[in-house]
C-alpha cells in the first residue's frame, strides 16, 4: 500500500500512468509493443515534444500560447520559401535560419503584447494564430512547397530528431530549474505583482518564456516539415490540443507557477501513446476522437484529484 | 487515499474496453488499412463505407485511421499500419507531396499502398492512383450545358465555382469547364470565375457578388456538389433559384454525385451532373490491393472515366449514382 501511495503521489505519476495503460493494453492491441511501433511512437513523439516543451514555460509563467500551430505553419512555409528559391533546392542553413527567425518573430509580437501592452494572453495569441495562419496560406496561396534540399530533409529521420529534441529538453530543464531566469519565471506565474514588488522584471522574464515558445514552435517546424519533405501553410494546424494537454497531463499549471521540463514529456508520452494505440486498434474515427477525449479529460481529472488529496 | 482510488476506478472499464476493441481478424483473413485524410464530406463517408462493403466481399478486414486534415498524423497512421503488418494501404492522401515519404516507408515494408482519389506527385516512390478523370468528367458536363443553351438560340452568360487551385481534381475540373466552352463560345460568355477553395462561405460571397455585377448570369458551374447549398441560397437572393421549364431558370451543371446532387437534378433545379463512379473507384481500389499482394503490378494509375446524369438518362443511370442510392 505504501508503494501504491508513493506512486500515486509521486510527482512523475503521468509516467506511471503510462506505465500502468501500456501493460494493461499491450496484450490487447496487437503491435502496441513490438519494437517497430516503440521505435515509430518515439520518433513521433519528438516534434510535439519540442512545441510542449515551450508550452510549458509560459504557461509555468501564466500566460498560454494558443498561437503556436501557426508558428509551426509559418516557420514551414516561410523556410521552404527561402530553401526553394526558383523551385530547385537551395541552402538548408538558410531555410533552418529563417524558420528559426519566423518562430522568434511570432514569439516577440506574443511577448510585448502580452508582457508590455497587457493584453491578455489568450487574445494576443488567439489573434496571432489566426493572423499567422492566414499569411501562411497568403504566402504560398495554399500551396505546399516541395523539393527541399537533401540536406534539410536528413534533419527529419535518424539520429537528427532524437538529438535535437534532447538538446531543447535538456535546455530548457537547465534553464527552469538552474539559472535565475527559470526561478524569475515561476515567480511571475505565482504572482507576477509580488515578483514585480521583489524586484523581477516581470515584463522582460514574459516577454523571453513566449520568444521560446516560438523558438521551440520553430524547431518542432524544422522536424515535421523535414519528415514530411514538404513546407506547408497548415503543417500542425491540428496539434494544439496536444500540446496544451501533453503540458498540462504532465502537471503544469494553467494558472502559472508549476511546472517542468520532465513531467511535459511524460505527458507527451501519455497523449502519444493513447493517440497510438487507439489507431492500431482501427477505431472508427468518431470513436477515436471520443475515446481519446475521455482518457485525456480522465487522466486530468485523476491528476487533479491527486494533487487537492496531497494538498489536505 | 481510497476516496482518490474510487475516482480512478472509472477508467479501469475504459481501459478493459479500449483493450477489448483490438482484437485481429479470424484466420487467413487480410486485413487492409485505410487511411482517410477527412471524412467531412458526404463523398468521402460514401467512399468509406463502399471501401469497408468492397473489403468484405473479399473477406478483407478494415482498419481504419482519419488524418482530420493534418499531414503528419497521416504519416504517423500510415506507419501504424506499417507496424501492424497490414496485408495492403488503401490512403486518401492530404495532398499530392506529402503522401511520397509515406509511400516510400511503405515500399520499404513491401506493403501494397493504392491512392484513392488522389494521384501524387512525380516520383520514384510505388504506388497505385485510382482517380476519376476530373478533365473528361466535367468537360461532358459542362458540353451538355453547353447544347441545351444552344437549343435556346439565345447568348449565354456563365459563371463557375472553382475549388482550390492546389489541388490537382479542382484544376482538371476547371480546365474540362473551360475546353468545354471553347467550341459553344458564340452562345456563351464567360463573366466570372469565382475561387472558393472549397469553403461554402466564400463560394456564397463570390457567386453573390457575381450575380450582382452580372445579374443576367444565365449558365452555371459548380465545382463539387458540396457547393451547391450555397449556389441555391445566392440563386435564391437573386431571384434566379427556377426549376427547368420556368422562366428565368439557370442552366445548372455540377460535380460529383452527392444526394443533394441528386434531389436537385430530380427537382429540377439541376440540369447535369458529373458523376464519380464510386463504385467502379472502390471495386478497382481493393481489386488493386488484392492483385499487388498476390504479385500481379497494378498499372500505376486507374482512371474512373464516369458519367454525366441528366434529366435525358436519369431513370438509366440512377443506380449507378452514389448519391441517389445514399438519397433512397
Amino acid at each position: 500500500m505504501r508503494v501504491f501511495a508513493r506512486v500515486l503521489f509521486s510527482e512523475y505519476f503521468v509516467l506511471w500512468l503510462c506505465l500502468a495503460c501500456f501493460a494493461l493494453l499491450a496484450p490487447a492491441v496487437p503491435g502496441l509493443a513490438s519494437p517497430r511501433n516503440l521505435s515509430n511512437m518515439f520518433s513521433n513523439m519528438l516534434p510535439l515534444a519540442v512545441a510542449a516543451i515551450g508550452q510549458t514555460a509560459v504557461l509555468i509563467g501564466g500566460g498560454i500560447d494558443l498561437s503556436v500551430t501557426s508558428a509551426i505553419a509559418m516557420a514551414s512555409t516561410c523556410g521552404a520559401l527561402a530553401m526553394t528559391r526558383g523551385g530547385e533546392p537551395g541552402s538548408a542553413a538558410a531555410g533552418i535560419a529563417v524558420m528559426l527567425a519566423a518562430g522568434l518573430a511570432i514569439g516577440l509580437v506574443n511577448g510585448v503584447s502580452v508582457a508590455r501592452l497587457a493584453m491578455p494572453p489568450f487574445m494576443v495569441t488567439l489573434t496571432s494564430m489566426m493572423f499567422f495562419s492566414g499569411l501562411a496560406i497568403w504566402l504560398t496561396r495554399s500551396r505546399n512547397i516541395h523539393n527541399l534540399p537533401a540536406s534539410f530533409l536528413a534533419l527529419g529521420s535518424g539520429a537528427w530528431p532524437v538529438v535535437i529534441t534532447l538538446a531543447a529538453a535538456a535546455g530548457a530543464h537547465l534553464a527552469l530549474s538552474r539559472t535565475w531566469h527559470g526561478r524569475r519565471l515561476y515567480a511571475v506565474g505565482m504572482n507576477a505583482r509580488t515578483a514585480r514588488v521583489s524586484g523581477v522584471p516581470v515584463a522582460r522574464v514574459l516577454t523571453l518564456a513566449y520568444l521560446f515558445s516560438g523558438l521551440c514552435a520553430a524547431v518542432a517546424s524544422i522536424l515535421y516539415t523535414a519528415r514530411l519533405e514538404t513546407g506547408s501553410p497548415l503543417m500542425g494546424q491540428r496539434i494544439l490540443l496536444d500540446v496544451i494537454a501533453a503540458a498540462v497531463i504532465g502537471g503544469t499549471s494553467l494558472f502559472g507557477g508549476r511546472g517542468k521540463v520532465p513531467w511535459t514529456l511524460g505527458g507527451v508520452v501519455f497523449v502519444t501513446l493513447i493517440d497510438n494505440a487507439v489507431n492500431l486498434m482501427g477505431l472508427a474515427f468518431f470513436m477515436v476522437l471520443t475515446v481519446k477525449g475521455v482518457v485525456i479529460l480522465g487522466a486530468a481529472l485523476l491528476d487533479r484529484a491527486r494533487v487537492n488529496y496531497a494538498g489536505r | 487515499m481510497f476516496t482518490t482510488m474510487r475516482k480512478a476506478l472509472p477508467l479501469i472499464p475504459l481501459a478493459a474496453l479500449l483493450a477489448g476493441c483490438g482484437s485481429t481478424g479470424g484466420p487467413g483473413q487480410l486485413t487492409v488499412g485505410v487511411a482517410f485524410e477527412t471524412l467531412q464530406t458526404e463523398y468521402w463517408v460514401a467512399s468509406r463505407n463502399a471501401i469497408e462493403a468492397e473489403l468484405k466481399k473479399h473477406n478483407a478486414r478494415m482498419l481504419e485511421a482519419i488524418a482530420d486534415g493534418d499531414a503528419n498524423r497521416q504519416f504517423e497512421q500510415i506507419r501504424n499500419f506499417i507496424t501492424r503488418r497490414v496485408d495492403g494501404i488503401i490512403v486518401v492522401p492530404k495532398d499530392a507531396q506529402t503522401i511520397i515519404p509515406m509511400i516510400r516507408e511503405a515500399n520499404k515494408a513491401n506493403i501494397p499502398i493504392v491512392l484513392f482519389n488522389r494521384p501524387p506527385a512525380e516520383s520514384d516512390a510505388v504506388s497505385v492512383a485510382v482517380v476519376a478523370d476530373n478533365y473528361s468528367i466535367a468537360r461532358d458536363t459542362v458540353d451538355y450545358l453547353a447544347r441545351e443553351a444552344a437549343k435556346t438560340g439565345r447568348k449565354h452568360k456563365a459563371a463557375i465555382l472553382i475549388g482550390d487551385l492546389g489541388d490537382i481534381n479542382s484544376i482538371g475540373r476547371r480546365d474540362g469547364f473551360e475546353d468545354a466552352i471553347k467550341p459553344h463560345a458564340k452562345w456563351i460568355d464567360v463573366v466570372a470565375r469565382i475561387p472558393t477553395e472549397w469553403n461554402q462561405e466564400k463560394a456564397l460571397a463570390g457567386l453573390t457578388n457575381a450575380l450582382q455585377a452580372n445579374p443576367d448570369i444565365d449558365f452555371l458551374f459548380s465545382s463539387s456538389d458540396l457547393l451547391l447549398p450555397s449556389v441555391a441560397s445566392a440563386l435564391k437572393t437573386a431571384g434566379k433559384y427556377k426549376k427547368r421549364g420556368e422562366p428565368g431558370h439557370v442552366l445548372l451543371g455540377t460535380f460529383d454525385g452527392d444526394a443533394t446532387a441528386w434531389r436537385m437534378l430530380q427537382e429540377g433545379y439541376v440540369d447535369a451532373v458529373g458523376v464519380q463512379d464510386l463504385y467502379f473507384d472502390t471495386a478497382e481500389t481493393v481489386r488493386a490491393v488484392l492483385d499487388w499482394r498476390a504479385g500481379k503490378q497494378p498499372p500505376a494509375r486507374i482512371v474512373d472515366k464516369g458519367f454525366v446524369i441528366h434529366a435525358g438518362n436519369m431513370a438509366e443511370l440512377a443506380p449507378r449514382m452514389w448519391g441517389a442510392n445514399i438519397a433512397k
